[in-house]
Formats: C-alpha cells, structure tokens, sequence
C-alpha cells in the first residue's frame, strides 16, 4: 500500500487538476501535463484500442493545446455562454507502478451549468502520473464515462 | 409542445404544403409545425426508400441491427435462407418491445412477457403451453408474427426499406447517387467494406432537415467553425505525435475564404440528393504518394484495378453526398451519418466509418480519427454546428420571423438536361432539398 503522504499529494494534484478546471484556467491545467501526455476518453466500456475504436477524446499534447485555446477563443459557439463545472473527485486510490510513476483510479461527477441549464457526467477516472520534483506531471488520464455509448450532446469544458 | 409553435391540428393540405416554399424562401412552418412533421413520417420517411443497415453488419444467420424507419422502431436480421428482414420491434400479443439492444446476434428473438419466440425472419416458432390458446391459433398466421416491412432492397451492400407498398426501384431513387457508393466499395483493394463497430450517436433540439441542410452548406464553416480554425492555424504543424497532424487539418480545412466559396462546385439531382467537390485538400488528407500509408493503400489499389482504373477511383472526390431524406456519405475519408427524425424539434444523428478491406491499417486508422474528430460528442467542429441547428430552431419556433431566406446563388444556377442544378457559392442544395420536399409531401395529390 501506498504511504500516506504520497497517496496525499497525489489526491492534492488531482484537487489542483479539477480546481483549475472549475476556475476557467485551461492553459494552467494543460501545463499539467508531460509534453506528450495523453487524455483519453473511450467510447466503449473497457475500450483498450484508441486506434481502431473511435473515441469520444484522443488526444496529445499538441492537440489539446488547440483544444484549450478553443476555450479561450471568445467565438466558439457552444461555450457561448462560457459554460461553468464543478469537478468532484472520490474514491482515489492511488499506486505506485514505477520508481516515479503512480496510477490513480478515481470516480468522479462532473456538473456544468450554461445557459439555464445544468448537465451531469459521471464515471471512473485512471490517471498515470510521473513524480516531477515535489509534484507530478500526467503522462495519460483515461475517463471512463457511465454513458460513453449512449446518446450524446455537445461536450465542453474537459471532465 | 409551445403555443407558440403555432401548431395547426388538421393535416396539412398539398396547397398548405406547397404555400411553405417559394423559390428562395421557405415557411418556419416547415421545421416547427408538429402536422407538417407527422406528414413528413408518412410522406417522406415512410415512402421513401430509406437506409437501415449495412450488410457488413448481418454477415451471418441471426446478426441483426435494431434502427428506426418512420416512427417505428425495426430491427433489421440475417435470416438462414441468406435473406435479410426488417421487422417491427413489438411482440404480436400483448404489444411489448422485444430487442432492447442496438446491434448482435440471436437466431431467436424471444418476448420476455410470455415467451413467445420468433425466427430471425419473424415468424412463430414457439409459445409456452400451446393447449391452452385457441383451437384456430395458427402458427402460420402472420398476425402472430414479428410484423414485416415487405419492401427490402440492398444497393452495393447499403441495406434500404420502405413502409411503401409500391415503391419506385431502389436505383431509381438513387439515381446517380450510386456512383458513391459503387465509389466507396471500390475504394477497398479488396473490393469489400466494413463498418467500424464503433461509432457515435447524437441527439439536437431541432429539425431533422437542418442537419442535411447544414452538410450541404458551404457557407457557414469559416463563421460557425473559427474558434478551431483559429487555434489550428497557430498551432504547429506536426506536432502530435498521435496523428500525422490530420486533427490540426482537418480543423484548417474549415477556414474558407472567398477562393475556395467559389471553387467548391456544388451538385443537387432529381429527388432532392445533392454533393459538393471536396476540400480537405491538404496534409494526411489530400491522399498524395509522399505520404507513405497512401502511397501502400495506392500500390494495393493498382494490384487489383490497374493504375488506370485506380486513379479513376482515387479522383472521385464528392463530399457530403446527402441521399434524399437522411443519409450522408463521404466516400473518400470512408464516412457515413445517418438523420434520424424523433420529433419536429427533437433529432438524433448516428456517425459511422468503414474499413476498406485490403487496404494498409493505417488507413482504418485514420477513418476512425476522422469520425471522432467530426462525430464525437466533444468534436471541436461538429459541437458548435449542433449549437447552431439549436439556435435555428428556437427561432423558428417563434412567430415572428414567417420566412427564412434560401436566395445565395439563385441568380447563377445552371440547370442541366437530367434535371441536375449546379453551382457555386449558392444556397442551391436547400433550394433543391425543399424543392423535392415539395414534391414527396404532395405525391398523392398530384397522382
């Protein structure tokens, strides 16, 4: 079992991650992660292909740093309103699977608000983190939504 | 529903109907009137031929699809004298749902209720404690069947049915949109397609006729589409290290300027089907031999057709080929969506790609990575289009604009000896669309 002090600061990490989100500081929250860190989010239950299985979000560094401009680009249509989320993270278990590498699997609801109107996600996220002096640096987050294959709207602000 | 919809309870007449469209203008009547869309099921959804399946996805005896054609729920079956069935998804007893799943394989189709089974092509097989029911209870009798659609044809392995008793050859309603999909089957070096198992299912608060109208709308991608267009264009190029940069092109395609307004050739044919010229014209997209992936899926496609015959195929490059009402195909990046109408406000889109078989897997790859670019629920292009269809509709839904504006381009069409209208910079496919909306809403007065 993980020490405490490191399960701990990996649960502060992961607050800081959805603090950032929740306060509209998407280029803060990219800095997050390693230059060539991946965010995944499957469109199927237990999906472990990203390359012949479509996914709802594939993507790298470099592409998330075109997505999160989008955030900031006062144009973008469906953030108009500037939708709002809370994050909430529970059930964060922790493990070291490297001499500097962790994984955090986590359950999680998202609620955003825009326009009048409130959507909730949920799910189970897994983080793979790398110690980078006294904090980490994600090298992949996987979210696992309850309703990856159902019928979708719009997606957002990143869960 | 809102009073102010303006709802007029009585079906609509062909006079009512044809008082909805002018020449470059169209009544919000037309996307907000619950009457005009109850027509639309019938007239248009449940008369023409419309797509339920492909046959890659019923290979063997009991592969089935579960769909919706008008407003019935059908699942679509392989049966094991090798034909395909569409079928209501409602147990012939007491009237329950029966499949509650969107793709599989069962040779029977059992009701939970009182277990009646069903054959994959619907008929009777068994129910529990036969003495009890009467005497004349048939197992031949077709009212104790999973209902038919009678009316099944398959184009190049697209599979269609229609509610339409009667109804014109499939082909003949395709007319020249055979060309793309003889185009995509072609596209496989094996000469075989295949669809994704994976794919994406979205709903809008709209119409369904903004969708197809969006697709063939050439106008809105630099405004609806710049704040990725932006971002795209001071990003660097190559430097994912997932996609060969085919995201960052796919999201610059979308930035038009007049050039490229005028050079995208827009087409509309008889019975509403219409198709533009391409333009993802650069990067992994542009399918150029430098690009070691296509130059191996080039090679391949020779071995098989010839270096003529290939490059013949490869230069087909229609896009958003919209085959009247609901179907949308882009052979070249192997992409298929499909409208489906729930209500006059409410609609729901399914996306799919193809595998081309015999090609390279990179190729697979890269279809898959153009579906989710364009058809995921957190596409950075297709999410601020919904957010438009919305915003349409809730205009429409007011009374205070009656008409809305399908005039760009009007003065320029060419009109063609097949009936076919072609353009550029033009509204023409809405115009075209309506104008064969016309004509299926008003089919049987005119007969």
């Amino acid at each position: 079992m993980l020490d405490y002090r490191t399960q701990r600061r990996i649960e502060l990490f992961l607050f800081e991650e959805a603090k950032l989100l929740d306060s509209g500081q998407f280029e803060a929250w990219l800095k997050l992660y390693e230059p060539h860190g991946i965010y995944w989010m499957p469109s199927q239950r237990g999906q472990t292909d990203p390359l012949n299985v479509a996914s709802i979000i594939y993507e790298d560094h470099a592409i998330l740093s075109i997505r999160v401009a989008r955030l900031l680009e006062a144009r973008a249509l469906v953030l108009t309103p500037m939708p709002h989320t809370t994050h909430l993270l529970a059930n964060i278990e922790a493990a070291q699977i490297g001499e500097a590498e962790f994984t955090a699997h986590a359950a999680f609801v998202g609620i955003e608000y825009q326009a009048e109107k409130q959507k909730i996600y949920s799910g189970r996220s897994t983080h793979r983190l790398v110690r980078e002096g006294d904090s980490f640096r994600i090298a992949e987050k996987r979210v696992d939504l309850l309703n990856c294959d159902g019928t979708h709207v719009p997606m957002t602000i990143p869960l | 529903m809102a009073a102010t919809n303006g709802a007029h309870d009585a079906t609509p007449s062909a006079d009512d109907i044809r008082g909805l469209v002018r020449p470059d203008h169209v009544h919000r009547r037309a996307y907000a009137d619950p009457s005009i869309f109850a027509l639309e099921l019938e007239r248009i959804f449940g008369r023409l031929w419309i797509y339920v399946a492909h046959e890659s996805q019923l290979k063997k005896h009991g592969d089935f699809v579960r769909t919706r054609l008008a407003q019935h729920e059908v699942i679509v079956t392989r049966h094991n004298d090798g034909q395909i069935y569409v079928l209501h998804n409602r147990c012939p007893h007491r009237g329950a749902r029966i499949c509650m799943v969107d793709q599989g394989t069962s040779r029977l189709f059992s009701c939970p209720y009182h277990a009646w089974v069903f054959r994959s092509d619907g008929s009777l097989s068994s129910v529990p404690h036969r003495k009890s029911y009467p005497e004349s209870f048939s197992f031949d009798d077709p009212q104790n069947h999973m209902r038919r659609i009678g009316q099944v044809q398959s184009y190049g392995g697209f599979v269609f049915a229609t509610l339409n008793e009667n109804p014109e050859p499939l082909t003949k309603h395709l007319g020249r949109m055979t060309e793309v999909i003889d185009n995509l089957v072609d596209r496989a070096p094996d000469g075989e397609i295949e669809v994704a198992d994976s794919s994406f299912t979205l709903q809008y608060r709209g119409n369904w006729k903004l969708h197809p109208e969006n697709a063939a709308d050439i106008f809105h991608p630099s405004f609806v589409h710049s704040s990725s267009v932006m971002p795209a264009r001071r990003a660097p190029a190559n430097a994912s290290t997932i996609d060969n940069d085919q995201t960052r092109e796919m999201l610059l395609a979308n930035g038009f300027g007049n050039d490229e307004w005028e050079n995208i050739q827009l087409s509309g044919l008889a019975g509403g089907h219409t198709f533009m010229t391409s333009f993802y014209s650069s990067g992994v997209l542009a399918n150029q031999d430098a690009d070691p992936v296509f130059a191996r899926y080039h090679q391949a496609l020779v071995a098989r057709h010839g270096a003529e015959k290939a490059a013949q195929i490869l230069g087909v490059r229609r896009f958003n080929n919209i085959v009247y009402p609901n179907l949308i195909i882009n052979a070249q990046y192997q992409q298929m969506r499909i409208t489906i109408p729930i209500d006059v406000d409410r609609t729901v889109v399914r996306i799919h790609c193809f595998r081309l078989k015999g090609a390279p897997e990179a190729m697979f790859h890269r279809a898959i990575r153009f579906l989710s670019n364009i058809g995921s629920p957190a596409s950075m292009i297709f999410s601020d289009d919904v957010e438009m269809l919305e915003r349409c509709q809730q205009g429409l839904e007011r009374e205070a604009v009656s008409w809305i504006d399908f005039s760009r381009g009007m003065d320029a069409d060419q009109r063609g000896a097949d009936g076919s209208v072609s353009g550029a910079a033009s509204e023409m496919p809405m115009r075209v669309q309506f104008q064969a909306w016309v004509d299926y809403m008003t089919a049987e007065a005119n007969a």
